[in-house]
């Protein structure tokens, strides 16, 4: 699989879940690997690539750390949109 | 002005480079120390070479100008070197023993308070409280501020048996070791939390909420899609705020805090120790906190007129008995004092000896 | 900046002889909206006895998941100088020894990006810059990090690594802590900037039993310094303590908790070294006169806690002995096997402790490899209910 196409996975995972639960980074990893067969550290790589880029962030909130699609506001702020 | 490239996970500095040289030099072979005076050290090397510590008060909360005037200090008379000590205290590092004198003097001149060290009171570990902290039911600062103000000769001159650590926690999450301290404050909540049922449904995790309750006295609420909390269960700890913030636990009318003492957390002697309670409520009464503070004093100088050489609170409680120890401070044994949560048969007493 | 609150409550608290944190506030904002509305706002708290501030996550710097704490004012239109007030944290270094260069550097930078104060420093051991907006996180962490600092740990994540003063001045140390701080703090950079545990992850080192960072009750895994072999004795030194006035038979003898010291006024001291639990009561009151036997290392323990949820806990012993020389590679493996049975088996927000009360100390010290020992338990189990695993059959 390509990694474009490990990242569209990832994305549409966490923006799938995004009203229902907060997943936490291991919780993404676990999701994309099991949908796409392919080993954690390769998914855990294109992960943070994503997040190094601003395509998906860490965010805290309910006393937990959890990943997240940035908003509008988040892009703006880094200089990315 | 171009900002500089960024660089991750660099880490911190690497120490050496904040080491005097006097350390660099001794560093792992110091023989021995002394304490000079309650706010003065001086650690003595295998070579023979001395460092001098001159220990001095700092509220922690500190301003830009008071880092550059204690920076001014440490340039003039201690080659620009200092450290911070684990109980926020600041650490003026002296090589050349005749600066002590001198930075003594000025030390006192610009108004800084040298003290600390040895069997007395030390700065008062503490969190952030209305400064900062969405979770606070009291200030810490505030608190410290107040209670150092009264036991201020315990920090710069008088002896005590041993060291006593207080503690300042704003709430039950206890950032800092209060829960192991001689005596400490912390801040509680005595009312069940509101539920801002509209916010839930927009902002909490239906389950995680209802799994955050130690006592479980959160369920669902089908019908507004958000939960509810049974007030005979509910504890006040506060940690379904922390999940779900629309559950308010916050209550001026009735947050206060609670008094605890006992802890430690050093091995000598004895093991380490967790706090106990004390006083189980008195309210929040700012700017001073007077009640707070006569009560902390009441049991220091309770502790200072009966206790051995050597034995820290905890120790001492412990050789008289907690029922001795209700008589002599005066305080009143209330139902709050009898543990009803994960820890209570290990207090229940299982002796008919005892002592009035 | 003109005076912009009154603030006849907060006044009370420049009374006094113990430094005020008030005036660190009033000197702050003379320069900073964001401290003088800090204070305007906590002269309100202290009239209506609440806090105003709203905990916020989704800010931070790129890449990063941790070292920045969101904080709104609930009273923006009120207070709009903390609408922002975001904190900091700055990894310290070991030990919290600084050069006033550093410290210079620091302020300036923090005073033209944010509100002037501080912490020196924060529960966990940061620096902690205390009041920032958004848009300032880039530009101060590129400022920072250029001149050699980083982020600490936040959220679910590893915590920044604190220690005692150690070698570097005290002469009671059995490890150097400061160089394992360094080292672990190094060896988990990503774990720390980038929260992926169930929850946060404690590690404190302590060079004795005196712990003077509060690991044993407050580390997910705490470091403390121990040794084995006898304490040296200077007779002389014990000769000279007696004849300044200590009650060696009272203060050392009869308060050392294995009754393993006697003394005798012309044989000096002696201790049984068999039996000593090496709690450094003795050597600690009479510090010129006994030192720690001289094969140095570690006991690990595993748990401590505050509170929440279910109650404090302090740590256990998990490894009771443990020798620490760079690079510490036994440590730093030990440790990543107990941080991946915990992600494993915790669900979020339960510490490593509380995950072994519930799961059992057997399966934990299996992953992690280490036997059962009876320097582990203070007592063994008192009820007849027990496991027996297949393998114990044979």
């Amino acid at each position: 699989m390509e990694t474009e196409e490990l990242k569209q996975k990832i994305y549409e995972i966490v923006e799938k879940s995004k009203v229902k639960k907060k997943l936490k980074e291991k919780d993404v990893i676990a999701a994309a690997s099991e949908e796409t067969g392919l080993d954690k550290d390769t998914v855990k790589k294109a992960l943070r690539e994503m997040i190094d880029v601003g395509k998906l962030m860490y965010s805290y909130s309910g006393g937990a750390s959890s990943i997240e699609i940035p908003s509008e506001e988040y892009l703006k702020e880094k200089g990315l949109l | 002005m171009a900002l500089p490239q960024r660089k991750t996970d660099i880490g911190p500095p690497h120490y050496e480079q904040f080491l005097p040289p006097v350390i660099k030099k001794n560093y792992g072979k110091w023989k021995y120390h002394e304490i000079l005076s309650p706010g003065i050290m001086v650690h003595v090397a295998e070579s023979g070479d001395e460092i001098y510590t001159v220990r001095v008060a700092s509220p922690r909360l500190l301003s830009t100008d008071t880092i550059r005037e204690i920076s001014d200090i440490a340039d003039k008379y201690c080659n620009g070197y200092l450290r911070f000590t684990s109980r926020n205290n600041i650490e003026f590092l002296v090589s050349n023993k005749k600066n002590v004198e001198l930075i003594k003097k000025e030390l006192k001149e610009k108004g800084y308070t040298i003290g600390g060290i040895g069997s007395r009171v030390s700065n008062v570990v503490h969190t952030q409280g209305w400064v900062h902290c969405h979770s606070a039911c009291t200030d810490a600062s505030g608190l410290v501020k107040v209670l150092m103000d009264e036991l201020y000769e315990y920090f710069t001159t008088k002896e005590l048996p041993n060291k006593v650590r207080l503690a300042v926690a704003c709430c039950v999450n206890m950032c800092g070791a209060v829960h192991c301290s001689d005596i400490a404050i912390v801040g509680v909540h005595r009312k069940t939390p509101t539920i801002n049922h509209e916010m839930v449904v927009k902002l909490c995790e239906i389950p995680t909420t209802i799994a955050s309750c130690p006592t479980r006295a959160i369920s669902p609420d089908p019908a507004k899609k958000s939960v509810k909390i049974n007030e005979d269960k509910c504890m006040y700890c506060g940690n379904c705020f922390t999940v779900c913030p629309p559950i308010d636990i916050h209550d001026p009318e009735n947050d206060g805090v609670s008094i605890v003492v006992g802890g430690k957390v050093s091995s000598l002697r004895s093991d380490p120790k967790f706090s106990k309670l004390a006083i189980p409520f008195l309210y929040n009464n700012p700017p001073r906190w007077p009640e707070v503070v006569s009560a902390v004093k009441n049991i220091l100088e309770t502790y200072a007129k009966h206790a051995k050489k050597h034995e820290r609170i905890g120790e001492w409680i412990e050789r008289i008995g907690w029922e001795r120890f209700f008589k002599l401070t005066g305080i009143e044994f209330t139902f709050q004092h009898l543990d009803d949560f994960t820890f209570a048969r290990e207090t229940f007493r299982t002796s008919a000896a005892f002592k009035w | 900046m003109a005076k912009k609150y009154e603030t006849p409550l907060l006044d009370e608290l420049e009374k006094g002889p113990w430094p005020s944190f008030v005036k660190e506030f009033k000197k702050a904002a003379k320069r900073s909206e964001i401290a003088s509305d800090g204070l305007g706002q906590l002269e309100k708290s202290y009239r209506t006895k609440r806090g105003y501030w709203k905990h916020g996550g989704i800010v931070g710097v790129l890449g990063y998941g941790g070292g920045v704490i969101g904080r709104y004012s609930s009273l923006p239109e009120e207070f709009p100088g903390v609408a922002h007030n975001h904190t900091v944290r700055i990894n310290q270094p070991s030990g919290w020894f600084y050069t006033t260069k550093a410290l210079r550097e620091i302020s300036d930078i923090w005073d033209r990006y944010g509100s002037g104060l501080t912490n020196f420093h924060g529960s966990t051991g940061d620096m902690i810059l205390l009041g920032t907006r958004t848009e300032n996180l880039e530009p101060i962490f590129a400022e920072l990090s250029s001149i050699g600092w980083d982020l600490g740990g936040s959220g679910s994540a590893m915590r920044t690594p604190s220690c005692c003063v150690g070698p570097a001045r005290c002469e009671w140390s059995n490890i150097d802590t400061l160089d394992i701080t360094y080292s672990i703090t190094q060896e988990f950079q990503d774990e720390m900037h980038r929260p992926a545990f169930p929850y946060k992850f404690k590690i404190k080192t302590a060079g004795c039993a005196v712990d003077c960072i509060a690991s044993i009750a407050r580390a997910d895994l705490s470091i403390i310094g121990t040794w084995k072999g006898n304490i040296k004795i200077d007779q002389a030194e014990v000769k000279r303590y007696a004849k300044n006035g200590m009650d060696i038979q009272a203060e050392i003898v009869d308060m050392c908790p294995t009754e393993c010291i006697s003394y005798d006024k012309k044989e000096g001291l002696t201790i049984n070294n068999e039996e000593c639990n090496r709690c450094m009561h003795c050597i600690a009151k009479m510090t010129k006169a006994l030192r720690p036997g001289d094969i140095k290392g570690a006991t690990l323990l595993v748990g401590s806690k505050a509170p929440i949820v279910v109650g404090a806990m302090l740590s256990w012993v998990i490894v009771p002995f443990i020798e620490l020389k760079p690079p510490y590679q036994e440590l730093k493996d030990l440790t990543r096997k107990m941080i991946e049975w915990w992600d494993e088996n915790g669900r979020a927000r339960e510490r490593i402790g509380e995950v072994i009360e519930s799961k059992g100390m057997r399966p934990f010290l299996e992953y992690i490899g280490v036997p059962p020992m009876p320097q582990q338990v203070k007592a063994p189990r008192r009820d007849p209910f027990f496991f027996w695993a297949k393998t114990d059959l044979k």
